[in-house]
């Protein structure tokens, strides 16, 4: 067999068990009650604010120190703390992607990911304009 | 509807606009058919007509490009809002220099930008490709028509092909009542538009997209060379006029990238310079295996061998290219990436545009195969061939690794189309939690493989090479390698343990290699070439790719965030989890020096933009000094700037500002603002009633009550005949912000009035009032109040990118290694 030939089955060899590790290895999206049985371990809960709750964010107190209440998809509502400042339109988001562990009873998230109605905000301000009319 | 006559319409530009769109799609389908013709012709005669007809088609659609985005910037520039496309992306206030910011800043004017690109090269190639002109063109026109038919929004029996950005705010939302008024042009929302995303309003994202989109547009002429050698089976013949092409592509490509990465830098809307965002990933992966093409092709024209590699390896990059263009404009990243674009409802289109060209094209190299020329022979392991073989596999298996995990929402909506989800159960998979270690961990190996294969393999020989020079000439390169690690490691401290033990090793040995292929790859300049410059543009990229990679580790290990906030010390920052989550962000309330690292930082203020009125600019003073009260060794003020709430938003859009020096930049970037409407101040004073001399504690420190004073002196009493006044001598202490006098008054009026003046310090909110004497006790009431929420404050946060300038010299380096080798290939 030709040398090139092996270097890519080895190549190709790798590649597979590579894939196979990867995929393995994925995280998934959870729900607040399967992550809490994985207290400790990183991962990423996909729901909504929780506008009845109170969103904390203080900076005279504790400039990293931003806390609000998410609804998972699940329907339950758990507090989440955030180590750093409020995301700007936090309010407005319709869906958060959150990455972070629990802690206790609490989510303690590094990463916030927000869907806004439309990213670059267009119709949205548009047509709610036409409101005032 | 079709009955209102609308006032104050300009209706014509868009008609235009959308008719060159449509001669554009005709055009460039009649030049396919035609170019397609003319290669299939045998006869001479028939052959020059089809061709005549192709190139006046060719020229009709490039014409026509141009005239829509003429059209098109014609409308942004006059403000036309009742073009959906200008209302969006544009407002009347737009500085003349983001207009064109705003034309790329949607899809539509992307892909026309793209377009217009396609038409340049291909005009380039009917006058330079002579006899490859046929099969080139006939891929490119093929192109040409596809990126039209994304522009042409016009519906063939229910279905939406491609959307036009000449669609009209009325004929976007037909049904909103607004429309109903013939004068609606005359509401207030339609008077300005919506106006450009503040992210984008940096000189970088005039000129990185339009860099980017030709090195995306310049990919495809590798490709169509290799689809015409392929078709017309002259296999060996369209590498010679590929190569200029191919270098010029990744020349663009990787210049485009990179001015995408300085944005992101000095921006920080990614945090950095690269955060492996798929978008950024989606543009990477082309380059990687259109670089591995250019060095098999190298490979083929020097031995033989690697001919089939360099087909694959160009075609892949093509289809790569257009795969980014699906992950990027469907929408399908979503819930991965917030700088792509949302759905349009093109995914079926996109995915039909991937299709329509990878599959006849790995069809056809897959039916071929067979005939492409290969050396039976071996290649030996001391030849230059076989490791630019395997240099370029690594490159491939990086680039696929990189597209594997950007996928991963791709691979969910297959496993849910197949039905396989449900059938195993299975949850949709989420991103790496944590993208940038994820793809680090994976990525470092293979460069350090990549890095180091650049230094060695140039000094091998093609064929063969004899023993022993090898080493004899790699020696004393690899020896200064070494020495120059452990300098760079010893005295740069390099000792990167966030990630454990393992990775440390890596980013040595990554450090070594990187620097193995600056030195190598000079010695290779001086020691082969003698000097000789003419030659020397793969050594010269080599460099540069090297310096890049050093910059890169550099400037990542050694980030460090200036502005870590040591307030709750105790609760927290002990724990296990403060070590990966650091507290980034640091209140500053006016006035009030705050050390972070070397510097203490003020904020002085803010004001308002010169250029751009929703823009706030804040004044941050920096002195760099040990202790508080010491001479600043150094002093300088930073401006970073912020839209706060526009567009009805709530929240701030920051912008940093940074100070550079050849070896680090700071950055610094304001996180937070008061919310000026919320200005509730309930908190109550504290009573104190005590005797001259006796001391007060609060919150940030003490005070003294030094002495009391008739006919007091403060800035704020105005004193009336009859007044019977006493100002207490405050003395205040602070543990951290120094020393500050207080002077609050207590006075009686008309002989029966009492009444205070209070006084305050107000960088430490604290106000404090004199409100009775006790001539009995001999004592006064002093009352104390600390505001939890201080009247003008900031959040911020202060970064230093060390080295960050070995990064960008070496991205010009490699830039110039490009041209050098261009220049080469075109002349012989």
């Amino acid at each position: 067999m030709k040398k090139t030939s092996i270097i890519l089955l080895v190549v190709i060899a790798v590649c597979v068990a590579g894939m196979v590790m990867m995929v393995g290895d994925f995280s998934t999206y959870e729900t607040f009650a399967t992550a809490r049985k994985k207290e400790g371990k990183k991962i990423h809960v996909i729901g909504a604010l929780d506008k009845g709750k109170e969103v904390v964010y203080d900076p005279a107190k504790d400039a990293n120190y931003f806390s609000f209440f998410m609804k998972d998809k699940s329907g339950e509502v758990t507090k989440v703390v955030f180590n750093g400042t409020r995301p700007t339109d936090f309010e407005k988001s319709t869906e958060l992607v959150l990455t972070g562990k629990m802690v206790g009873s609490e989510f303690h998230c590094d990463k916030i990911l927000m869907k806004c109605p439309s990213k670059y905000k267009d119709e949205q301000t548009a047509y709610s304009a036409q409101k005032d009319i | 509807m079709e009955n209102i006559k609308y006032v104050g319409e300009h209706l014509l530009p868009g008609q235009l606009g959308h008719f060159f769109t449509i001669l554009a799609f005709v055009a460039s389908l009649v030049a396919t058919v035609s170019y397609f013709s003319s290669v299939q012709q045998q006869d001479p005669l028939k052959k020059a007509s089809w061709l005549k007809m192709a190139r006046w088609a060719f020229f009709v659609q490039t014409a026509s490009v141009f005239a829509v985005f003429a059209f098109l910037y014609y409308i942004i520039s006059n403000h036309l809002f009742e073009y959906k496309y200008a209302w969006q992306h544009s407002s009347r206030d737009l500085e003349v220099k983001y207009l064109l910011s705003c034309f790329w800043e949607g899809q539509e004017g992307s892909t026309l930008l793209w377009s217009v690109w396609h038409s340049v090269l291909g005009c380039i190639l009917i006058y330079t490709s002579k006899k490859w002109e046929g099969p080139v063109l006939t891929v490119i026109s093929f192109a040409q028509a596809c990126l039209a038919a994304m522009l042409l929004g016009i519906y063939v029996f229910d279905y939406k092909l491609g959307s036009t950005p000449f669609i009209l705010m009325r004929q976007d939302a037909p049904d909103s009542p607004v429309f109903m008024n013939p004068n609606y042009l005359q509401f207030k929302q339609f008077v300005d538009g919506n106006g450009l995303n503040e992210l984008l309003k940096n000189y970088w994202m005039v000129i990185h997209p339009p860099v980017l989109f030709l090195g995306f547009a310049s990919v495809i002429v590798p490709f169509a060379y290799a689809i015409g050698g392929l078709w017309t089976r002259k296999y060996a013949e369209w590498v010679k006029p590929a190569l200029p092409w191919a270098l010029f592509a990744a020349m663009m490509l990787g210049t485009g990238i990179m001015m995408g990465a300085a944005w992101a830098y000095e921006s920080l809307t990614f945090g950095g310079y690269w955060a492996w965002d798929p978008v950024e990933n989606a543009s990477l992966v082309p380059w990687l295996t259109l670089v591995a093409g250019v060095h098999t092709l190298l490979a083929y024209r020097s031995s033989g061998h690697a001919l089939r590699s360099t087909f694959f390896f160009f075609i892949i990059s093509f289809v790569f290219i257009l795969y980014s263009t699906f992950l990027t404009k469907s929408g399908v990243l979503g819930q991965t990436s917030v700088h792509s674009f949302t759905d349009m409802g093109m995914s079926g289109q996109l995915l039909v545009l991937l299709g329509l060209f990878s599959i006849p094209s790995f069809w056809l190299l897959i039916k071929r195969n067979k005939e492409i020329p290969k050396i039976v022979k071996e290649e030996s392991t001391y030849s230059r061939e076989f490791w630019l073989f395997v240099g370029a596999l690594v490159l491939l298996v990086s680039g696929l690794q990189i597209t594997f995990i950007t996928s991963i929402p791709v691979w969910n909506k297959l496993l849910d189309f197949f039905g396989l989800k449900k059938l195993f159960n299975l949850e949709d998979f989420a991103p790496p939690t944590e993208p940038v270690f994820y793809y680090n961990q994976i990525q470092i190996w293979l460069a350090i493989i990549v890095a180091t294969l650049t230094a060695a393999v140039q000094y091998l020989k093609y064929k063969d090479t004899p023993k022993g020079t090898v080493m004899k000439k790699l020696g004393w390169p690899t020896l200064i390698a070494v020495g120059i690690t452990v300098l760079i490691a010893w005295a740069g401290r390099i000792y990167y343990t966030n990630y454990g033990a393992g990775f440390l090793v890596a980013i040595y040995l990554m450090l070594f290699a990187s620097i193995y292929a600056i030195v190598a790859n000079f010695g290779y300049i001086f020691v082969v070439l003698k000097g000789k410059t003419k030659a020397a543009g793969a050594s010269v990229a080599h460099i540069g790719f090297g310096l890049t990679l050093l910059g890169i580790l550099i400037s990542s290990s050694k980030m460090e965030v200036l502005s870590i906030d040591s307030m709750g010390v105790l609760n927290g920052y002990f724990t296990k989890e403060s070590g990966q989550n650091s507290r980034e962000n640091v209140m500053l309330p006016k006035g009030l020096p705050v050390q972070m690292g070397p510097y203490f930082v003020t904020y002085r203020g803010d004001s308002v933009d010169a250029a751009d009125k929703s823009k706030t600019l804040f004044i941050m003073d920096y002195e760099k000094k040990a202790r508080l009260e010491d001479e600043p060794a150094e002093r300088f003020t930073l401006y970073p700037d912020a839209f706060l709430n526009i567009k009805g938003q709530e929240g701030i859009t920051p912008n940093p500002d940074s100070k550079h020096y050849l070896t680090r930049d700071i950055f610094t970037y304001i996180t937070a603002v008061p919310r000026k409407d919320v200005v509730t101040d309930s908190t109550p004073y504290q009573e104190h009633v005590i005797a001259q001399g006796d001391t007060i504690y609060f919150s940030k420190g003490f005070m003294v009550l030094n002495n009391l004073k008739t006919s007091p002196e403060q800035k704020n009493y105005h004193p009336e005949p009859g007044d019977i006044a006493v100002g207490a001598e405050i003395y205040v202490h602070t543990k951290s912000n120094g020393d500050f006098n207080l002077r609050p008054v207590y006075f009686i009026r008309d002989s029966s009035f009492q009444s205070n003046i209070p006084d305050s310090i107000t960088p430490l909110s604290l106000a404090v009032r004199f409100t009775k004497i006790l001539p009995n006790e001999n004592k006064v009431q002093i009352e104390v109040k600390e505001t939890q929420a201080p009247m003008d404050y900031v959040v911020m946060k202060a970064l230093v990118f060390p080295f960050i300038n070995v990064l960008w010299i070496g991205i010009l380096v490699m830039i110039v290694g490009f041209v050098m080798s261009i220049r080469q290939r075109i002349r012989r």
